[in-house]
Order: structure tokens, then sequence, then C-alpha cells
């Protein structure tokens, strides 16, 4: 059974923490660093997650429908996204079994990576204070 | 050796034990010998080609290798559709798709490329393109070719390719990817996805026998840092270590001679071979930042990537080995192997493995520094950013920042 049961689960905490990044203070510049709009389509449940990192703009994210072109899209379970958020998946494995599959100039996304690191416990701290605790220890 | 050592949760990274999970996959038919030009139409038959498409470049033209391939797949019951002799050092865009039209235009079911890693990714690209349609970038990323069940199942397959390389360096003839040159915008790209690997690769050294010392030196290091990286990656496993390690053999007993004596068929057979087995643990991603390096160098100054790997290898053996006795473990092997120094602190181990390379190169040859093939100390910055930028750096053993890179960078220059 998935994580998520709508849409509208995927985007109160994943799509809530691309929000809260999108105005990190610390995290913000760096991600703009990608130069990019990058789109996160899920499946199970079926979301959408768009994300516009352009050192020329202001940062932008919209969850479902967007005008925004996307340069890179990454396709996923929402699940295996729940995970990545969590640090417990490896992207090189994920994308080398088909978990995750991107299409588009992936580099600009792959060099965020590693400075996603300090997110994963905002993640699960964002997790408990709304309650979802259950979600935060998966396998 | 501790239990730290052993579990790898140090630093996120297990190099040795048993992984929770990996995936290993060598699906391209391969056979390698003498003659086997002359019964390329015979084995062509086998992946159900009929009438073939040859993808290759006009040097290789010009040395009558092609004329060979013709006759061998000729003497096959093969028909030849069409010859595209057109493909550049860096293959771009433009040729991939002009090779696509021609063979399409041309009748041709089915690919074969004969050359080095350009000709090689163009004839897999072009195929992506005869297959689908839609223009290379249309297909840039992993795993992006359509599949049945909505995009879940199975991919689609492509025309059979079949690849005789004409170097012994990239292994393409047995990778999943294509990294091809987008002019307009200079940069490279990457196609990647499993149809993409070639069904057949056929190891003759026949197909070196024209190949200038220079270009088996460059291309041999290429051969001989995929084994090390590969083997020192933090997406090792016990099939890639098995593969790398007999490339690892195979290099140090043919390297130096297939560049000696061009005319020694043993030696540039068996660099064929082991430019085929060093090629294999990426199909784990087991690789490291010695290409994290190499990529930009060649995307802003046209180094050739055998060259700036030759040149950029032995300063990450020493810079990864730092980060921790469990990966300098890995180059220990790697210096037993070779008949190296093996005892001694990490740092020695790394040190004696690291000078070796640098003897190797210097025998071979090869520029040792970045500043001898055009690289400016002023090129480092957008030099760290494409290296940070690197799908090869996030399976490195040791995780660097952008100052390590620019450590290493004015290192190497």
């Amino acid at each position: 059974m998935a994580y998520f049961k709508d849409d509208q689960e995927v985007y109160a905490h994943i799509g809530k923490l691309f929000e809260d990044l999108s105005v990190d203070p610390e995290l913000s510049p760096k991600f703009r660093r990608a130069d990019t709009i990058v789109q996160y389509q899920y499946r199970n449940p079926e979301s959408q997650i768009t994300v516009r990192m352009k050192e020329s703009e202001e940062p932008k994210v919209d969850l479902g429908r967007t005008d925004m072109e996307p340069e890179v899209v990454m396709t996923m379970e929402a699940d295996t996204a729940h995970k990545f958020w969590l640090g417990k998946v490896n992207v090189t494995v994920a994308l080398a079994r088909g978990q995750m599959k991107a299409k588009g100039p992936v580099a600009k996304i792959l060099k965020l990576v590693p400075l996603v690191k300090p997110v994963f416990p905002k993640y699960r701290q964002q997790l408990a204070e709304s309650g979802r605790e259950d979600l935060v220890d998966v396998a | 050796m501790s239990v730290e050592e052993v579990a790898g949760d140090l630093h996120g990274r297990q190099m040795s034990g048993f992984k929770d999970f990996y995936q290993f996959i060598a699906p391209t038919r391969v056979i390698a010998g003498r003659g086997l030009i002359e019964g390329l139409g015979f084995e062509l038959s086998k992946e159900g080609a009929k009438r073939v498409a040859v993808i290759t470049d006009e040097v290789i033209r010009a040395t009558g290798l092609i004329d060979k391939v013709q006759a061998g797949i000729a003497d096959g019951g093969l028909e030849v559709a069409t010859i595209y002799d057109g493909v550049p050092p860096d293959s771009d865009s433009a040729v991939v798709v002009a090779a696509a039209e021609q063979a399409k235009a041309e009748g041709a079911d089915a690919f074969l490329a004969v050359g080095g890693g350009s000709v090689m990714d163009t004839a897999k690209a072009s195929d992506v393109i005869f297959t689908h349609g839609g223009e290379p970038r249309d297909w840039e990323g992993y795993f992006g070719l359509p599949r049945a069940d909505d995009g879940l199942g199975r991919p689609y397959e492509l025309a059979p390719l079949g690849c005789v390389p004409t170097t012994a360096g990239t292994g393409s003839e047995v990778s999943f990817a294509a990294v091809i040159k987008d002019r307009e915008e200079h940069l490279k790209f990457q196609v990647a996805d499993f149809p993409m690997y070639p069904l057949l690769a056929v190891l003759d050294p026949e197909a070196t026998r024209t190949l200038p010392p220079h270009i088996a030196a460059a291309t041999g290091m290429d051969a001989m840092t995929h084994a090390i990286e590969g083997y020192v990656s933090r997406e090792w496993t016990p099939h890639g270590d098995a593969y790398a390690l007999q490339a690892l053999r195979l290099i140090r007993d043919n390297l130096e001679r297939a560049v000696q004596t061009p005319e020694d068929d043993d030696a540039r057979g068996n660099m064929l071979i082991a430019a085929n087995l060093a090629i294999a643990p990426t199909s784990s991603g087991a690789i490291g930042i010695t290409h994290s390096m190499s990529h930009p160098a060649g995307a802003h100054f046209d180094v050739p990537h055998g060259i700036a790997n030759a040149i950029n290898l032995p300063w990450v053996i020493e810079y990864n080995a730092a980060g921790g006795t469990d990966i300098a473990n890995r180059y220990r092997d790697v210096n037993e192997l070779l008949g190296l120094e093996a005892g001694g602190d990490d740092a020695t181990v790394a040190h004696v493995l690291a000078e070796h390379v640098r003897g190797l190169v210097a025998g071979l040859g090869l520029p040792g520094r970045l500043s001898e093939v055009g690289v400016p100390e002023s090129a480092i910055p957008a030099l760290v950013a494409g290296a940070m930028g690197d799908g090869c750096t996030l399976v490195n053993p040791r995780e660097p920042t952008e100052e390590d890179f620019a450590q290493l960078y004015e290192k190497a220059l």
C-alpha cells in the first residue's frame, strides 16, 4: 500500500518540503545554481511537482498543474520520492534499477544530491510535526 | 580490519562484505579471436540483421578495414544497405540524425559500428532515432526510451546493433550509453537505456592493426582508469570486481606491448578484451571522479578522454585513499595484482600506485599535465563546476567538495 493516499497528501508533505526549501536562506541559493526547472512526476498516487531553480528568477514551486516548462523530468513512485527524502534511496542504484527515470540534462540535478543531506532530518521533523510519525519509520 | 570497515557505514559507503542490493548487467554477446571480420555476416544474421547500415569514420574507411567488413557481411548472405562514414571524433546530434536518416532511406534493418567510441555512440544514438524518431536531445537522460505497459514495462527493442571496436579503451561496444555533443550549446549529453546495449561485440585485433601508438596508449589508459575506478567505486560489486581485476591483469601484461610493438596481434587482441572487461563495472554504476574531472576537460578544451584520465587518475588515487582504510585497501589489492608494494600505510599504498601510473603514462609517451594539453589555470572554476555536477561524482568512494576538486585540478595542471 502506498504511503500517500492521494495527491493532496503528496503535496502536503513532499510539496511542502520543496516550498520550504525554496525559501531556505542557506539551501535555496545553492539549489538555484542548478539553473533549471525540474518536474517530478510521481505515480501511486499520480501527482506532479514542478520546481524552478533559476539563478535569474525567484524560486517557484507548483503543485499539480503548471505553466512552467521543465528542462529535467524525474519520474518515480511517490513512495520512492518519500524514501529519498528520508535518506533511504541511493540515487545511483535507483536509476540503475529503473526506480527513477530521468529525462533531460540530468547532471544539473545530480550535482544537487550531495547538498540535500541536511534536508533529510528536516523532512523527518516536518512529518513528525504534522502528526505523520507513521511515515518516518518506513523500510 | 574493524567491524566498521567491513560494515562500511562510517561514511555511508560499504567497500567490502555482502551488499543489500546490486544489479549487474552484461547482455551483449561478445566474440573474440582472429579472423572474425570475415564472418561478420554469419554473426550478424544470428541477431536478425538482413540489410546492414555500417557506421564508421573516414579515417577507418581509408585504412581499408571497411572493405573487409563489407566482404564479411556479404559472405554471410547479408547486404550492406549503406555506409555512413561521416562520424567526427566528437560525434554530434546532426551526425546522429544524418546517419539514422541515411540508414532509413537505404532500407537498413540493422546497424554495425566499426570504429572507436564516437562511432559506436553515434550508432547507438542513431539506432534510437531510426527506431523511435525525434532528435537525440529528445532522448537525453536515463531509461527514457519507450516501454510497454504505459512506460513501466519492458523497453521496446531497437534495430539489431553490432560493434567492431577499432580502439581498445571505451568499452562502448558493451555499454548502454551514448555520449553525444550538442555543438550549438557546447555541451555533451548522454542517452542511456537498456535496449542500447549492442547485441554483438566483435573483438578482433585485425580491427586495431592501424591504430596509431599514441591513440593505443591513450585509450589503453582509459581502460585502466575504468578498471581501477570500477574496482574502487562505492558502487563496486563482486561481479564488477571479477571483470575489473582481470582487465587489470591483461592491461598489466599487454598495454605497453601493444603500444610499443603495434604488430603484436596478441597484445592488441588482449587489450581489446581488457577494455571490454574494464567497462563492465559501470553497468552497476561503478566509476569515480577521475571521470568527473576528465569530462569537463574534454567538453571545454577537447582534451582526449583517455589522456585526461591518464593525467587525473594518480591524483585521484592519492585523494581517495586518504578518505579511509576501507578505500585504501581496495588500492592495496590493485597494487598486489600489478606486482607493486602492497604493504605500508594508506598513504604509502596510494602513492606507490599513483607513481606507478605516472611512470606508465610517461613511458607510453603521454602528457602528464593538463597544462600540456591546453587547460589554463583560469579554467579551474568552470572545471570544478562541471566535475561537481558529473554523475560519476556521486559514486566516488570519497565525497569531494568544490575545494577538493579545485585542489585536484591544481595538482593535475
